[in-house]
């Protein structure tokens, strides 16, 4: 192993940064798809304010939020339990993404059908993929460890988690933009 | 599997070895070798356009193929020759240089390639499955929009940047890591060499200018195959919405792919001088601005859309300021250069070259930041000239100083000089033919893009010689091709350090073991091996 | 000022005569140096590492250089931007430019349309609305000066100007489509009182010989495109053909307008301008004749 003379301060774990970069990469992935959103807002308004229901999709935001309180418990214990409810909430808020999508569709809010579509199902749909594939981590994870927990190293689990603490922050941003951004008016 | 072994065994390709290779330098011959199939294919389609441009009313092409050859030219060259070649050699040498065994992450290093192989190939694909992109290198909406592009090339198009995109972004965060943690004890960054700190300048541009094509790339499928409206002004969207996206990728793009050519030119400077290189940190710090400026400046592109005059003005201004810290490096070199011991070996030919081309190419830059200047010449030939000196000027100029000065390091052999020199004057010659005569063209008014003119405008000579030039850099390719095979064969022996040079990639063999080096070296300042070769006269630290 | 080109002008020498002077100080110094210095004799350079000073004079010295050019591009800007009145006093002419793929078409005040040509008076500013039926298109006529995209969803102005009269050839210089190189125009500047005569004539509904060519075009698919103010009442898909006669060049520039050529056109539009919008419309070799000399007397 070749000796690293100065690696950066807070950490020599290459795989956690390589995780930082690509995380940063996707920051700007998303970034831009917000401005896009932004830049739609005004002609999306009134649909928004008909459409969305914002209480209840606030509601499985918050289990999307505490989903990151237990995932840093989990890879803090590198605890099974912790990551399983993790997971579950996680799934919960897919589902709850999956009732708004069933509703809206069901009005007649097609991606084609209004400019509004367009950026709501583009936005939301890309972060619901996000969390998707942090779910098949969770769950992959959640296998390895179970089948042998020594062989799954610390970075794993820290890699995930800074994955899934991500996905958590961009729903923030859209969230905040989405729904409290139509709230407001 | 060595790198050697691949070189000199080009059967070795249909061996397993070579597609389950996982060691840096494999992965960076691959990477070139890609390069240099797809500059094959990217130069004759650009021989296709000089054809059909030789004399007015030309029929070689009709204007359906004309435009997908065009298009296809503008891609193939960045994404799939200048990327690839640059990261190919970045890939092979920053370990070497930083004293490292390998890249950080070498299973997603043969991914990326992979990768970016595969996006070519889907690009390619469109030709034989109804049609190839035909909107340009940018595809400027809503020429792209379904109503106006009915075949499926700018799906070809959307699914080869992207997955070629993602093969980028993957192998720049390896980089950036690589270059990060696995350096040698001893070499800071402040101590690391211009390449590999060019190298991490670029990276940190792909890292954060890709995702913001794929993010344009994905609005435009959510058009295209959703019925989504982002960039459909019919139906609410925003034309010119796509061209800020795209631009916001497309200017860091133009220095992802320069400055590792800066770099490049960095090393061999100094070494065929026989002086370190002056200004270290000014050139150093210089890149990081040239970064950061990148970002700023997206809209130079679109002076003539309708921004409005203090949008203009401030795009204006910070554009003039990149030429600032260029100017830095350029005036580095020369005072390198200044009161050295200059050996006129080809990757130094290549490098002098380099540097008169690529200033000429900054400087009609510089004169298209200027906004009057750039509402006459915008979308005119006169661009087209000044693209071609930055990017075959600059950053292929560069290629081939790099490729005749790493040669022997990957194979053991040397390049001959001669023919070396037949290359680099025809290169040279054939270049200002075929790229000055456009500057004309677009003074006296052609527009770029058009498969054919009318006679009687002013444009036929200068549409000649330009045809002549592009057939003399094509004679120049065909020499590099000889020389290669030549050399492969028969060249003369290199040894470790042909050159007598100052970084690590030469204090072990040519080509190196798989492992790099038996020693984890130790290094004390800029010029390692200089230091170990007079010990008496020791870099200050 | 003799046009809206001249400021650019000026402008571009000052960027261009500085700018050679850069190049011809770098390339000097690359030759010298490579000569002056090459390899001959023995023993090494002395190694010489930086110097702050110089550093310093190469980093301020562009940046003094680029102020000035910047603060030049601002006048220039001031003197042919939104606004600009180049000199004159009078009020600017507008005239509505529409981008369609591949033709541009002209709308005066006074209800004259036309396509692929336009007539300006001279030494007056001539302000220019520009919007897209389609894709991006753009306007540009080098002899005066700058560009504008004609951007769908948004409209842009333009001032042109020129004191000189003559026949300018422009084009559109923003690449959208098959036919981009064949979205060719005509620039005629005259004198103030010929151009008033040539609005006048071309405001005026059309008065083309009646006969078998009017019947052709009045039912032919030809009405499903153009209009012929005054006689056809068609749909304005394609160029208004209200004085269709009285034009230059046809279908951007790909053909002059004589009766061979226009016979050419009709019969076979895919043979000259691959691509266009206008299909191929059997007609027998009479009728074609009769809507040729029909279209002629659309003067
Ligand atoms: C390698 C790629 C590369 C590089 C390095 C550059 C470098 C620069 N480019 Fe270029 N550019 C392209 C690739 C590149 N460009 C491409 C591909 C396009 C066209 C895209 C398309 O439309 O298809 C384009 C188009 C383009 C435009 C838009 C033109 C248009 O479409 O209307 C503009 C406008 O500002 C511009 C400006 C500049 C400037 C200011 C620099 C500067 O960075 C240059 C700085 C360098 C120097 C100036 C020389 C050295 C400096 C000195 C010796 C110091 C002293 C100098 C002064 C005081 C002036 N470029
Ligand atoms: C790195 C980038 C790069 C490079 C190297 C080149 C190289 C060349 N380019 Fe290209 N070009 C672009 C990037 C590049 N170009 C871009 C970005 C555009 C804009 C596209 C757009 O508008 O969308 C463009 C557009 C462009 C146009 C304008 C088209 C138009 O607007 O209508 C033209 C026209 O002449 C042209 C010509 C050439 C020529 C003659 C070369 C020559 O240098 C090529 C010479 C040929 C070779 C180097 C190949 C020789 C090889 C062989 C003959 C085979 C030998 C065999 C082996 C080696 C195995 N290019
Ligand atoms: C489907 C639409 C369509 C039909 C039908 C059609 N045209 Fe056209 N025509 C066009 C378009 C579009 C153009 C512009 C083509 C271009 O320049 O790219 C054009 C151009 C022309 C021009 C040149 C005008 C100019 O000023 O440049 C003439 C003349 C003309 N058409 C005559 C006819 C006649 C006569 C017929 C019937 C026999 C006809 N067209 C049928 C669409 C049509
Ligand atoms: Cu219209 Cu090009
Ligand atoms: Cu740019």
């Amino acid at each position: 192993m070749s000796a690293q003379a100065n690696a950066l301060p807070f950490t020599r774990d290459r795989n956690l940064v390589g995780i930082a970069l690509f995380i940063g990469s996707e920051s700007l992935f998303f970034l831009s798809v917000v401005i896009a959103f932004v830049v739609f807002r005004e002609q999306g308004l009134a649909t928004a304010k008909a459409q969305l229901d914002i209480g209840r999709t606030a509601l499985f935001s918050v289990l999307l939020f505490a989903s990151s309180g237990t995932m840093g418990l989990a890879a803090g214990r590198r605890s099974r339990a912790w990551l399983g409810l993790t997971a579950l909430l996680g799934a919960a808020f897919l589902a709850g993404q999956g009732l708004e999508y069933a509703r809206l569709l069901g009005a007649g809010l097609r991606p084609g059908s209004e400019m509004f579509g367009t950026t709501f199902f583009t936005l939301t749909g890309l972060h619901a993929v996000h969390v998707l594939v942090g779910l098949v981590l969770l769950a992959t994870l959640f296998a390895a460890s179970s089948a042998r927990p020594s062989r799954v190293g610390q970075t794993a689990w820290e890699g995930i988690a800074m994955y899934w603490h991500f996905v958590d922050a961009v729903w923030v941003v859209v969230f905040a933009v989405v729904y409290v951004g139509t709230a407001l008016g | 599997m060595t790198a050697t072994a691949l070189v000199r065994r080009p059967g070795a390709f249909a061996t397993a070895g070579v597609l389950r290779t996982v060691d840096h330098k494999d992965i960076g011959i691959l990477y070139v070798l890609l390069g240099i199939a797809f500059l094959a294919i990217g130069g004759l389609e650009a021989l296709l356009l000089r054809v059909q441009l030789a004399t007015p009313g030309e029929h070689v092409l009709d204007p359906s193929t004309y435009d997908q050859v065009f298009t296809m030219h503008g891609i193939t060259m960045i994404f799939l020759v200048a990327i690839p070649m640059l990261i190919g050699f970045a890939n092979y040498v920053v370990p070497l240089q930083i004293g490292a065994e390998d890249v950080a992450f070498p299973r997603l290093n043969a991914l990326s390639f992979w990768l970016t192989l595969f996006g070519g190939v889907l690009l390619y694909l469109s030709f034989v499955a109804g049609g190839a992109p035909d909107a340009g290198w940018f595809a400027y909406a809503p020429l792209t929009e379904p109503a106006h592009a009915v075949g499926s090339g700018m799906d070809w198009y959307i699914f080869g940047l992207a997955v070629s995109g993602a093969g980028s972004i993957i192998g720049a965060i390896n980089l950036a890591v690589t270059i990060l943690l696995m350096r040698c004890p001893g070499m800071v960054m402040g101590r690391a060499p211009m390449f590999t700190w060019m190298v991490l300048i670029t990276s940190v541009l792909i890292i954060a200018a890709y995702p913001i094509l794929t993010s344009a790339l994905v609005m435009l499928l959510v058009d295209r195959q959703l019925g989504g409206r982002f960039f459909d002004p019919a139906g609410g969207g925003n034309a010119t919405l796509w061209q800020h996206l795209f631009w916001s990728f497309g200017h860091p793009e133009v220095y992802i792919v320069v400055l590792p050519a800066f770099g490049m030119i960095s090393e061999i400077i100094p070494v065929f001088s026989g002086k370190p290189l002056f200004g270290y940190r000014f050139v150093a710090a210089s890149g990081i601005a040239i970064g950061f400026l990148s970002f700023g400046v997206w809209a130079h592109h679109m002076f003539a859309v309708g921004l409005g005059d203090a949008e203009n003005a401030f795009f204006s201004a910070t554009s003039m300021l990149i030429a600032v810290p260029t100017g830095v490096k350029v005036f580095n070199w020369l005072a390198t250069m200044w009161r050295g011991r200059i050996r006129l070996a080809m990757p130094m030919v290549f490098a002098i070259g380099f540097i008169a081309t690529f200033v000429i190419g900054g400087l009609t830059g510089v004169s298209l930041a200027v906004v009057p200047i750039d509402l006459y010449t915008t979308d005119s030939y006169y661009v087209v000239g000044h693209l071609h000196y930055v990017l075959f000027g600059g950053t292929m100029m560069a290629v081939f100083a790099g490729l005749y000065y790493w040669f022997p390091k990957v194979t053991g052999r040397l390049l001959g000089h001669g023919l070396g020199l037949v290359h680099f004057w025809l290169t040279l010659v054939g270049l200002t033919l075929a790229f000055l005569p456009m500057h004309l063209l677009g003074i006296e008014g052609m527009p770029r893009r058009v498969w054919t003119y009318p006679p009687g405008m002013g444009w036929d000579l200068p549409n000649l010689v330009s045809t002549i030039g592009s057939f003399l850099i094509a004679a120049g390719a065909i020499a590099l091709t000889v020389n290669v095979w030549r050399s492969i064969r028969t060249g003369e022996r290199a040894g470790d350090d042909p050159w007598d040079a100052f970084t690590l990639e030469w204090s072990t063999p040519s080509p190196p073991p798989s492992y790099n080096f038996d020693a984890v070296p130790r290094v004390r300042g800029t010029r390692p091996l200089w230091d170990r070769k007079h010990p008496d006269r020791l870099d200050p630290v | 000022m003799a046009s809206s080109l001249e400021p650019i002008v000026v402008l571009s020498l000052v960027v261009g005569a500085i700018a050679a002077v850069i190049f011809a100080g770098v390339l000097v110094a690359l030759i010298v140096f490579t000569v002056r210095y090459r390899d001959v004799r023995t023993g090494s350079a002395t190694q010489i590492h930086g110097h702050r000073g110089l550093e310093i004079a190469w980093t301020a010295a562009p940046l003094a250089l680029l102020a000035i050019i910047f603060a030049l591009s601002l006048v220039t800007l001031g003197q042919i931007g939104q606004g600009a009145t180049f000199g004159s006093l009078e009020p600017p002419l507008h005239v509505d430019v529409i981008g369609h793929q591949w033709w541009f078409e002209f709308r005066y005040a006074g209800g004259a349309v036309t396509a692929n040509e336009l007539h300006i008076p001279v030494g007056i500013p001539i302000e220019l609305d520009l919007s897209s039926a389609d894709v991006i298109h753009d306007l540009w006529v080098p002899e005066l000066g700058a560009k504008s995209d004609v951007v769908p969803g948004q409209r842009n102005v333009m001032r042109l100007f020129t004191a000189r009269a003559g026949t300018f050839s422009g084009e559109c210089a923003e690449f959208c489509g098959l036919e981009h190189a064949w979205m060719r125009v005509l620039v005629v500047a005259e004198p103030r009182a010929v151009f008033d005569r040539w609005l006048a004539a071309q405001s005026a509904p059309a008065s083309g010989a009646a006969g078998r060519g009017l019947e052709v075009v009045r039912s032919a698919v030809c009405s499903s495109c153009h209009v012929v103010q005054g006689q056809v009442a068609g749909t304005p898909i394609g160029p208004d053909l209200t004085h269709v006669g009285s034009r230059t060049t046809i279908a951007g520039g790909v053909l002059a307008n004589t009766a061979d050529a226009l016979r050419a056109w009709i019969g076979d539009p895919q043979r000259y301008k691959p691509g266009a919008l206008m299909p191929r419309v059997p007609l027998s070799s009479a009728d074609l004749d009769a809507v040729v000399a029909y279209l002629e007397s659309l003067k």
